[in-house]
């Protein structure tokens, strides 16, 4: 190797780079670094080095970087002559045959390519590799890249690591040359200084004051030490940095040595990242024999000394004084400050540490001035930051964005947002230091100060995504476990503090803790926040605090109900799909029972946890698939279909009248205590079922004429057939029911009556109101409501409709709507103003509408609705619109483009939601919520402001579902009991069970079983039942798809 | 230069020597700041946090005992907020191990429990670890009882600063820590060791006690190894 002594030798090495870089004969270049490496990027490299050799092709193959994201490995670029660079994506080492194929013949393998990239700027340098090949976009033009700025990255993933002359190609070194020729290190640490660059490894202290400090401290040696101990969880950015562009660091550490008079420098690396090590050694071997590291530098008479230092991976040890201390040999335990680094640091000398990307940032600064570096970012924290995009987002990687950037632009428009039928809930910034910011901030502009105010901190740049599956409790649990393992022990509020809040966060995790333990936990935080020796200690409560800040309900959820929404704390739930049901139905054992062909033993299982088995197992927006765990090997167990089967069997079978004798069985004996339930919908008919089951003598005050509520009125026959409704209602009549029909409450009997007739009053009347919408010509003749039209159907009277409808809504009633408007003759349109994934409506009842000829229009806002001659409907008009950014659901807002579109129509029927009887609320003098028209009660008991009424269903939550409003019943069921008898009687009503706790030596292999629906042309013409449910045979082997995920360890 | 420099105490302006620490001008002028790591003679290390004492114009709390006193600084060496953490941080070195004051060889003589009744700590509102330790008896003249220890680090100071023997050190991290003698070494084989009693002296606790003491007859002569630090000019 030529040292590089004078210009034209230092141009020479340029040259020879770029004709690596750019080679007449085409160039392919894998990225591997360690995501790429981790997909299969070593085999592909060998398959496409062996497939060139062996076909005598002149291609020159490359290793690089990873250029960014993560999801996408392993990335391969190919360059021919002319041609644009193309990045492709997820190649596998079977596309290489075809791959080198059609480069061969000078095709680029476009079904492959993420993007393409025309000219690079490399900040120090520019590479033009050509034009053309129309249909790729450009990189910055898919939505992972788009508002990336790359000035750290810039050359990751598009140089080899391996070959410095690949780097001088690009311009690296030259900002070192230009450093020691111009001799004024002063002007460079104006320069620093006026860029306003903060220190990237997340405090963001001034990196030129730093270096100004170190330049005017007297010593006979002064040292800089470069921070890649990058230890958080999740966060991988210097790792792929170092992998990627070790000379880009080496370049900046040795420019910072001669401006601040340091000759040594240590690269402290933590030895989990042997790639970079490996990497960074021979990066540092190169610049050494090419004269640009060592003695003499460039010639210009400056010598400067790197060597690297293996960190054995303490997180402490990112901690600038325990880093320190760890060089010397002694135990990574941090001093106390002052003395400084910068007055006393390694080996009692004046020390600088910056992190690994602070370090990158320099050679462009001193190559394109301070004032091309503040264009980007925002004042106070010019620049980019480099993040690490992970968790529950459909594309990861590494994202470098301009300062300030807001929190939404990562997780939706980069990041895609959550996988399907997931939303994202919150996101984890900074690691174990950091803290947890909710969906509704993510306006929040990603800088040092924004992030601090709201508790956590920018960090060296994990970002976290975390959905709904993601229990906050659990999180901050998780990093104080891991803060705790990696506390040094030395300063007390860290080392016994982070452990007592560990036994507290354990407490939370599996339903023991105490309500003090809450109040103790905050201030417990607050004590390690303010009194621990270093940022370790200091940081390590942020977890906590910002979780309970943001997160407190869920704290409360596990201390309260001993419920973790999530499904992740193990002790709170039998198996996930039980925690997700709101009924709490016991699914595996059920499925167990029935695998073991007793039917009888599985339908009690079934009828004491839901008594309405066969109507959920038709309509219910079964919550259980989306947490089953088989859902992970191919799909979820068909679990309310199974319950379904069950019920159905039973009812079908004729045992139903010996069934309902096993049920009474466990009656409790009469209690003499009255109880009145209002509304005889699911929510007040599961209440009633247990309340009487307990011994309590109950009445339901119901407005119509038969029971059933919504079940009955709202969903139409070929959903639900009434008959199976009136088999299931015969069980809650032979526990004691009794029904008052057609009585109003409020009007018929107040509420001060029932006070004075009964020792509890349970509310359950559901939302029947129509949501008020302001849309010019709803008065007109031929506009419904959805909720009406049902009802009026299912009492069989006569509804005038038109030829041509048009619903307007996305939810299952505008969905019954539809199909029943199409099974009455019509044609039918459903107008949704968002996107079809955003419909609230079940997805199998959105489909079979369209397979029976429904037409949807998506992203059209209805205007209003035109009037015909004789003043019916003659169209409606609505107002096309675009998506727009991201609201605080994490959907986009639709945007009017300002078109309009009209659809001819005679009928139209609203379905945009339902309300709660808002008078009858006012008249009740119950305390309301005060923003939501809805009634007030305990979270936890669903008692309301008055005692002894207790209240659930729609009536609480807004318009729901069935499954939602049945368990409202059943919780507060057991509420009233406790409050009525002063135990808890509530865990002696369920029946035992003897059943196989051994988890399944043979797991089903079979996908999951659909139901059966009848063809869609012949289901569409009338009102029988749509849905025939599973066979025998299949329910059987659903049960045995389980994976029993109740089974603990211990149990067998 | 003035060899003195004023600053103002809990309110009150008082002169200190240029170069001490808040800790130090504090006890020179009569005011008794908390601390159980902290001591005459040896290098402060701002392990237990009880010497933390707010300072106006800086926004966190900073350990007294490495903090230096500068010329017109304004210290609270008392306030509501540094009483409530310190009771914690007493509270959770009495979680941490068990003293079990009424068979303890210091009991009475103790600095964590007389802090404990300065401070008013009548109980202690997180759970108690009761790890099982273990006693070092076999050194013939003195004992250690990692029951007791609080991990002050003085023993491992005075040997190493003083003595210049270095027999003691921390090993393990976290919660773990534990007071290790040589390369885990029991006391009686340590190659080291003078038997100089220094650190049994310094120990603010019975961790370290001499052998022939009942409870509460072990009365430490800390004050003894101040004054031999002071001779040999050692410390502040």
């Amino acid at each position: 190797m030529k040292r590089i002594t004078d210009l034209s030798s230092f141009n020479a090495a340029h040259e020879a780079g770029l004709k690596k870089l750019l080679p007449a004969t085409g160039r392919i270049a894998v990225g591997m670094g360690t995501c790429g490496v981790g997909n299969g990027a070593e085999g592909l490299y060998h398959a496409l080095s062996d497939g060139i050799h062996s076909r005598g092709l002149s291609f020159h193959l490359a290793q690089v970087g990873c250029y960014g994201p993560c999801s996408e490995e392993p990335l391969v670029n190919v360059w021919l002559p002319g041609k644009p660079l193309v990045i492709l994506h997820k190649v596998q080492a079977q596309d290489v045959a075809a791959l080198l194929d059609d480069l061969s013949a000078g095709r680029i393998p476009e079904e492959l390519a993420l993007c393409k990239v025309e000219e690079w700027d490399h900040i120090t340098g520019q590479v033009k590799y050509g034009s053309g090949l129309p249909d790729l976009p450009k990189w910055n033009e898919i939505p992972f890249f788009t508002g990336q700025s790359k000035i750290v990255l810039r050359n990751c993933g598009l140089i080899n690591p391996g070959d410095i002359e690949e780097y001088l190609a690009v311009g690296g070194y030259q900002a070192l040359y230009k450093v020691l020729i111009d001799a004024n290190p002063e002007m460079v640490i104006e320069q620093i200084k006026a860029a306003k660059l903060r220190g990237r490894g997340g405090a963001g202290y001034q990196t030129g004051l730093k270096w100004d400090m170190l330049r005017k401290a007297q010593a006979d040696q002064k040292y800089l030490i470069c921070n890649a101990d990058e230890g958080d969880p999740g966060a991988y950015m210097n790792r792929n940095e170092i992998e990627g562009d070790p000379h880009g660091l080496i370049e900046g550490m040795v420019i910072g040595g001669y401006v601040t008079g340091a000759t040594e420098g240590i690269l402290y690396v933590r030895a989990e990242y042997p790639l970079a090590v490996h990497r960074l050694t021979l990066a540092i071997q190169e610049a050494e024999e090419r004269g640009l590291l060592g003695e003499n530098i460039l010639g210009r008479g400056f010598s400067f000394k790197l060597s690297l230092v293996e960190g054995a991976g303490a997180f402490v040890c990112g901690e600038e004084t325990a880093l320190i201390r760890s060089l010397e040999g002694r135990a990574g335990r941090p001093t106390p400050r002052p003395p400084y680094p910068a007055e006393s640091g390694l080996w009692c000398r004046p020390t600088n540490i910056n992190n690994v990307e602070t370090w990158y940032n320099v050679a462009p600064i001193v190559v394109k001035g301070p004032a091309w570096f503040t264009e980007t970012g925002s004042p106070k924290s010019p620049g980019t930051k480099v993040f690490s995009l992970v968790g529950k987002v459909q594309r990861t990687g590494l994202v470098e964005m301009p300062l300030g950037t807001p929190l939404k632009t990562f997780v939706y428009d980069i990041g895609g947002g959550a996988p399907a039928t997931k939303t994202v809930k919150s996101v984890q910034t900074g690691g174990p230091s950091g803290g947890c910011i909710p969906k509704e901030m993510f306006d929040t502009p990603v800088d040092y100060e924004t992030l601090a105010q709201l508790g956590s901190i920018m960090g060296s740049g994990g970002m976290v995504v975390m959905d709904e599956d993601n229990c906050m409790v659990d999180v901050a649990r998780y990093f104080i476990e891991f803060t705790h393992s990696e506390s040094c022990g030395k300063c007390v509020p860290c080392r016994v503090g982070l452990d007592q809040m560990l036994a507290i966060l354990n407490r939370f995790t599996t339903g023991k803790a105490t309500e003090a333990d809450l109040g103790t936990m905050d201030e417990l935080s607050r004590m390690i926040r303010d009194m621990s020796l270093c940022g370790l200690g200091q940081t390590a409560p942020n977890p906590v605090l910002t979780t309970l800040r943001h997160f407190r309900q869920e704290f409360e959820d596990h201390l309260r109900a001993h419920r973790c929404r999530a499904g992740v704390c193990e002790n709170l739930a039998l198996s996930p799909c039980e925690n997700s049901c709101p009924l709490h139905m016991n699914i595996p054992r059920f499925l167990e029972l029935l695998k073991a062909d007793r039917l009888e033993d599985a339908f009690l299982s079934v009828v004491m946890d839901n008594p309405l088995p066969a109507s959920t197992g038709r309509v219910c927006q079964h919550p259980c698939d989306n947490r089953c765990r088989r859902s992970g090997i191919d799909e979820a167990v068909n679990m309310r279909d199974v319950h379904r089967y069950i019920a159905d069997s039973i009812y079908n079978g004729g045992r139903y009248d010996e069934m309902i004798e096993r049920v009474l069985e466990h009656r409790f004996p009469p209690t003499g205590k009255k109880v009145a339930v209002v509304g005889a919908g699911p929510t007040g008919l599961t209440c009633a079922f247990y309340l009487a089951m307990m011994g309590h003598s109950v009445t339901v005050y119901e407005n119509n004429a038969d029971a059933g509520g919504m079940l009955r009125y709202a969903l139409p026959e070929y959903r639900l057939p009434k008959s199976v409704l009136d088999d299931e209602l015969k069980l809650i009549y032979k526990v004691g029911v009794e029904f008052v029909f057609n009585a109003v409450v409020g009007e018929t009997v107040t509420l001060n009556d029932l006070s004075t007739m009964y020792d509890g009053v349970f509310l359950s009347i559901g939302t029947w109101k129509e949501t008020w919408v302001y849309l010019p010509g709803t008065e007109l003749k031929g506009v419904l409501h959805a909720l009406p039209f049902l009802e009026a159907l299912s009492k069989d009277e006569h509804v005038p409709l038109g030829k041509k409808v048009v619903v307007i809504g996305g939810g299952n009633a505008a969905i019954d709507s539809a199909r029943t408007a199409l099974r009455m003759g019509a044609d039918v349109t459903v107008i949704y103003r968002r996107e079809r994934k955003d419909m609230p409506a079940i997805p199998e009842e959105t489909e079979a509408a369209e397979d029976e000829g429904v037409k949807y229009a998506f992203l059209a806002t209805p205007h209003r609705i035109v009037s015909g001659e004789d003043g019916g409907v003659l169209a409606i008009e609505c107002a096309k619109t675009t998506l727009g950014e991201f609201d605080s659901s994490g959907r986009r807002k639709p945007v009017p483009t300002g078109e309009i579109q009209r659809f001819e129509c005679d009928t139209v029927i609203l379905a945009v939601g339902e309300t709660v009887d808002l008078d009858f609320l006012k008249a009740s003098g119950l305390k309301l919520k005060e923003k939501e028209k809805m009634l007030d009660v305990s979270p936890f008991t669903l008692e309301t402001s008055r005692s002894n009424f207790y209240a659930g269903g729609d009536l609480i939550s807004g318009a729901s579902n069935v499954s939602n409003a049945m368990g409202y019943g059943k919780k507060a069921a057991r509420n009233m009991d406790q409050k009525l008898m002063g135990e808890f009687r509530w865990p002696r009503l369920w029946p035992e069970f003897e059943y196989s706790m051994v988890p399944p030596a043979h797991v089903s292999e079979s996908g999951r079983h659909h139901i059966h629906e009848l063809p869609a042309d012949e289901r569409a013409k009338g009102f029988m039942e749509a849905v025939t449910g599973l066979t025998p045979v299949e329910a059987m082997e659903e049960t045995c798809r389980c994976l029993r995920c109740d089974i603990r360890e211990g149990n067998h | 230069m003035d060899s003195k420099i004023t600053i103002r105490i809990d309110g009150e302006l008082v002169k200190t020597d240029r170069g001490a620490s808040i800790f130090e001008a504090a006890k020179a002028n009569g005011k008794h700041i908390p601390g159980l790591c902290n001591m005459k003679g040896l290098k402060p290390v701002g392990a237990c946090r009880l010497c933390m004492v707010e300072v106006a114009g800086v926004n966190r709390l900073l350990p007294s005992c490495t903090t230096p006193a500068q010329e017109g600084m304004s210290v609270t060496i008392r306030s509501a907020r540094l009483d409530a953490y310190r009771k914690q941080a007493l509270e959770l070195l009495l979680s941490e191990r068990n003293h079990v004051c009424a068979v303890c060889v210091s009991n009475g003589h103790c600095e964590l429990q007389s802090l404990a009744t300065a401070l008013g700590v009548t109980n202690v509102r997180y759970g108690y670890r009761y790890p099982k330790l273990g006693v070092d008896l076999s050194h013939p003249r003195y004992v250690l009882d990692h029951n007791r220890c609080i991990l002050c680090t003085r023993c491992v100071r005075v040997c190493a600063e003083v003595e210049g023997a270095h027999v003691w050190d921390i090993a393990g991290r976290g919660i773990h820590s534990m007071l290790t003698c040589e390369m885990n070494r029991t006391w009686g084989a340590s190659r080291n060791c003078t038997s100089c009693g220094k650190c049994v002296q310094v120990c603010p606790t019975g961790a370290l006690a001499e052998k022939g003491f009942a409870v509460e007859e072990m009365i430490k002569r800390t004050a003894s190894v101040e004054r031999l630090t002071a001779v040999r000019g050692g410390g502040r």
